[in-house]
């Protein structure tokens, strides 16, 4: 190419080269997309007591199982309605291929009778399914009234 | 002159990506605020064994019946007295009762009817005083 012997000046960039940032992007964003579990069953409607007592629970996630008792009594198990006659049914097996190790994590409307639970209690010592929780949202520690 | 044209104005036929970063980033920041963890939380606790009905000295039960309306009557073993409290008074009440009985069981029986929190509200006392030998029945 002729210039004519004029050299032409480079402007000396002073940028940081940010070429790779899509690149990091990109990486960190496919990182989420493959470590995200999705939730195995539809949320439901049910309003949970409070309970200031309330404890987290450290069991591996395949332990759990979440039992739904709505304000109508009707029982959600993974997903499916279960007459309550048909609980332990339901849960015996589960309870043996957990290796004995099962949580019930009872997730019961607040409002609902306590019988339709007390049915779902018997159900579950006949399925030999020992360990409950009953899910509750922890309670504000309510200040103790100056008499 | 008006036909003169730059020459380097050559179109490159390339789309811009350099806006690419942002987008990624944009979408990562909406994944990172969104994701909520689901934790497991509760009152826990063991049912017992079917047909493992252990024959106790009333005088080491504490008796707890749950009512509809959120009161609970207390009895203490056999005495034939019973006491309407609310259920904010039950830890007070466990927590006396222990200090006299270390062996004591609280039996919670509710009523068919009560909601759910009635007895909730009792078994959340019971835990928050630390009781550990807790039973749950209906009330017949």
């Amino acid at each position: 190419m002729l210039t004519g012997g004029l050299k032409r000046k480079s402007k000396a960039a002073s940028e940081i080269p940010s070429s790779s940032l899509a690149d990091m992007a990109f990486l960190l964003l496919i990182f989420f997309m493959v470590s995200t579990t999705f939730r195995q069953e539809e949320p439901r409607e049910v309003e949970f007591p409070e309970a200031q007592a309330t404890q987290k629970l450290d069991e591996p996630r395949k332990n759990i199982l979440h039992l739904y008792v709505e304000s109508d009594g009707s029982i959600y198990i993974n997903d499916r309605q279960t007459p309550p006659a048909e609980v332990s049914n339901v849960i015996a097996p589960i309870y043996a291929d957990s290796d004995r190790r099962l949580v019930v994590v009872l997730r019961a409307d607040r409002d609902v009778p306590y019988r339709y639970v007390d049915a779902v209690q018997k159900e579950l010592q006949e399925a030999g399914a020992y360990r409950v929780t009953f899910y509750t949202n922890l309670a504000q520690r309510v200040t103790r009234e100056r008499r | 002159m008006a036909l003169m044209r730059k020459k380097g104005g050559r179109a490159s036929g390339e789309i811009p990506t350099s806006s690419m970063a942002d987008i990624a980033f944009l979408l990562l920041v909406f994944f990172l605020v969104t994701t909520v963890f689901d934790e497991e939380r509760g009152l826990p606790i063991v049912l017992p064994e079917q047909g493992e009905e252990q024959e106790v000295s009333q005088r080491n039960v504490l008796h707890l019946t749950v009512l509809e309306d959120g009161t609970v009557e207390v009895k203490r073993g056999e005495s034939p007295t019973v006491q309407r409290v609310s259920a904010r008074d039950v830890a007070g009440i466990w927590r006396l009762g222990f200090q006299q009985n270390p062996n004591l069981i609280a039996a919670v029986k509710t009523a068919p009817n009560a909601p759910y929190r009635n007895m909730v509200a009792v078994l959340d006392q019971l835990q928050t005083a630390g009781a550990e030998r807790i039973s749950l029945q209906i009330l017949e």
